[in-house]
């Protein structure tokens, strides 16, 4: 009893907190929406990428791929068939949003069947061959709208907010719920060592495809939910970038953190959003700037490579740090003020946000190689172990 | 009738030919031993019965059933299980993880019972953990249950494989070298471990050993090999005594 009273708490909590987002978003004009919109799809996209590179160890990079398939499939339904349905609003949605998952899971069946049988590289290269044929095909295909792209009907443009949230919410839930019990231990077996996995009794073969086949419907139901409230798809709204796009969330998440790619999904979709509007900056502050944050990872770096001591301090040698990369930065672009060539110079900083994005993505893969979460889950135990206290370190406790 | 049955299994790698004609029968209960010198093809014979490799000719029968070219993980569910002798645990899993992963293949809740976190797949779990933990009582690694196996100490580490192995539930256990790189305490503990395994839990142990002392104190049956060839069989009396076994690992006069 108690069991369903938790579960329906917890369904109905996390229904709230959707529309509690939803009515946040709205009326704060189209933009915030979108905003909210995307970055629900970015968190779903890497927490299903996850569960095929970081917790299954297949290293795909063709997510896009499928990503674009739900959405091409469940805009095309909408177009064409939907609309003698006679469903309306979040129903008609829900099926659409099926379709996009079924027609995604079917492509990654088909990829992933003779694939999978790959290792490593070779998938990699695999998938990534899969994304350009699939994106290929669709810029040649008319009835799909080929290189113009497709105008979906868009009844649910901007609307249903809450229905992406849930849909990210559903797929942290998946792998949460995989990982917590018994089924998640052969797809980190899996991860770990086929040979002694298939010794063990484990189907690698149908491990890697199950795998696959859910990260890819998720995919396709974020793909779904584009085309639908988009309003509008085309081959280049999947390039292959995005793959790429999501892997590195996946990476610096942490490979195998649930938690860590839903973060990096939320934040490394924001953070090139957010730089658009910065205002101008004068060189001397820029070359300031550049210098102070050079000069504090080096320090940085030293610190975490040379310091073995009391974490406590160590985190207080980091901050002593970023404080004085600081305070470095306002003196020098004080002292640079003086030099005319570069005072009287001015940056547009909304164009430099892809060098800032990469450079911060640079300095984190120095800093932190093994992701923001490592292999961790952002979880009570966790905060608790940080505190001090002895706890489990492994996923499933017992 | 024997529990295992090698009939002139083979194997060629190209030109190279790994397993010649090997024969030999396990009956259900024994502590079988595979000895020889180093690349003898002792580890080739596991892969072939373990399924990895397919004989290229001959037969291996398992109580009766033919299972040459049958895959891992098949024969894992028919009941072989094995160690490795570069061990291959799950480094980043737990120790208790490890053990729940070899317990696995005898769940029988489904993925979608998972997936949405029902009742019957976390009971499940919890008896499958609950299991391992008893395994690991066996082995003396319930103290580390929470550990990463990578953390472990190497004698540790064997001692984990074998555990991860009978949590399989297998009739014969395989286990590759597992003495390897042990000091004379642990050998010895080792020792009653495996016998332990044999009379307390009825399995059948096939395995491979360098150690010569090890093997002939606790082996009742000894096959050995030399570069792919047979060349002696019998109990560990009349093999330390063998000319040709004396010639295979001392080298012959000049």
């Amino acid at each position: 009893m108690k069991f369903f009273a938790v579960r329906a708490g917890s369904i109905a909590l996390a229904v709230a907190a959707c529309f509690a987002l939803q009515s946040f978003a709205i009326g704060k004009g189209d933009l915030v929406f979108r905003l909210v919109f995307l970055a629900g799809l970015y968190v779903t996209l890497a927490v299903s990428l996850n569960l095929i590179n970081g917790i299954t160890g297949q290293f795909s990079i063709g997510h896009a791929a499928f990503y674009m398939v739900g959405a091409y499939g469940a805009g095309y339904t909408a177009n064409n068939y939907a609309g003698s349905w006679g469903l309306k609003g979040p129903l008609l949605m829900l099926v659409l949003l099926l379709i996009g998952a079924v027609v995604a899971a079917v492509a990654g069946l088909v990829v992933g069947l003779p694939s999978l049988r790959l290792r490593g590289d070779y998938l990699a290269v695999v998938t990534l061959g899969f994304g350009e044929i699939i994106r290929i095909f669709v810029q040649n295909s008319p009835p799909l709208g080929g290189a113009y792209g497709l105008t979906v009907d868009a009844q649910f443009k901007f609307k249903y907010v809450w229905m992406v949230w849930l849909l990210a919410i559903l797929c942290i839930a998946v792998c949460r719920n995989l990982l917590k019990t018994a089924h998640g231990l052969p797809f980190l077996a899996v991860r770990e060592d086929e040979i002694a996995s298939s010794a063990m009794g484990v189907n690698v073969t149908r491990v890697k495809v199950t795998a696959f086949v859910i990260g890819s419907a998720f995919a396709g139901a974020a793909g779904a939910m584009l085309a639908n409230f988009d309003g509008f798809i085309s081959p280049t709204s999947f390039p292959m970038e995005l793959s790429f796009t999501i892997l590195t969330m996946v990476v610096l998440g942490g490979t195998g953190s649930i938690t860590g790619s839903a973060l990096a999904g939320g934040v490394l979709f924001y953070i090139p959003e957010y730089l658009r509007d910065l205002k101008p900056v004068s060189g001397s502050s820029l070359v300031a700037a550049v210098i102070a944050v050079i000069a504090a990872v080096y320090v940085v770096k030293r610190i975490a490579d040379h310091y073995h001591g009391d974490k406590g301090k160590r985190a207080a040698l980091y901050l002593g740090t970023i404080i004085a990369g600081v305070v470095l930065q306002i003196i020098l672009a004080a002292v640079f003020k003086n030099v005319p060539s570069l005072a009287n110079a001015n940056f547009e900083a909304s164009k430099l946000r892809m060098v800032i994005f990469s450079s911060t993505l640079i300095i984190l893969m120095l800093l932190r190689p093994q992701g923001v979460f490592a292999h961790h889950e952002f979880s009570w135990s966790w905060i608790q172990r940080l505190l001090g206290k002895k706890v489990p370190t492994t996923a499933v406790s017992v | 009738m024997s529990l295992l049955h090698l009939d002139k299994a083979t194997i060629k790698f190209g030109g190279l030919i790994a397993v010649n004609e090997v024969s030999f029968e396990i009956k259900p209960g024994q502590l079988f031993g595979l000895i020889g010198p180093n690349g003898a093809g002792k580890t080739t014979c596991f892969n072939l019965i373990t399924g990895v490799y397919k004989p290229t000719s001959g037969s291996i029968k398992f109580e009766g059933r033919e299972i040459s070219g049958t895959p891992s993980n098949k024969i894992a569910h028919l009941g072989i299980a094995r160690t490795f002798q570069n061990i291959r645990l799950f480094g980043a899993l737990s120790v208790l993880e490890n053990v729940v992963v070899g317990g696995f293949l005898r769940h029988h809740t489904g993925l979608g019972s998972a997936i949405a976190y029902l009742p019957p797949a976390i009971k499940e779990t919890d008896e499958l953990k609950q299991e391992a933990m008893r395994l690991l009582e066996v082995v003396d690694l319930a103290h580390v249950a929470n550990v990463r196996s990578r953390d472990l100490s190497y004698g540790m580490q064997r001692r984990l494989e074998i555990a991860r192995a009978m949590a399989t539930q297998p009739k014969l256990l395989l286990l590759d070298e597992p003495a390897a790189g042990m000091n004379p305490q642990e050998k010895m503990d080792l020792t009653g471990t495996v016998r332990r395994i044999r009379d307390e839990h009825d399995k059948t142990v096939l395995l491979i050993e360098h150690d010569m002392r090890f093997v002939m104190e606790l082996c009742e049956n000894i096959v050995v090999l030399d570069h792919g060839e047979e060349i002696a069989q019998g109990p560990p009396s009349e093999i330390r005594n063998d000319p040709k076994v004396i010639e295979a690992y001392l080298g012959e006069a000049v």
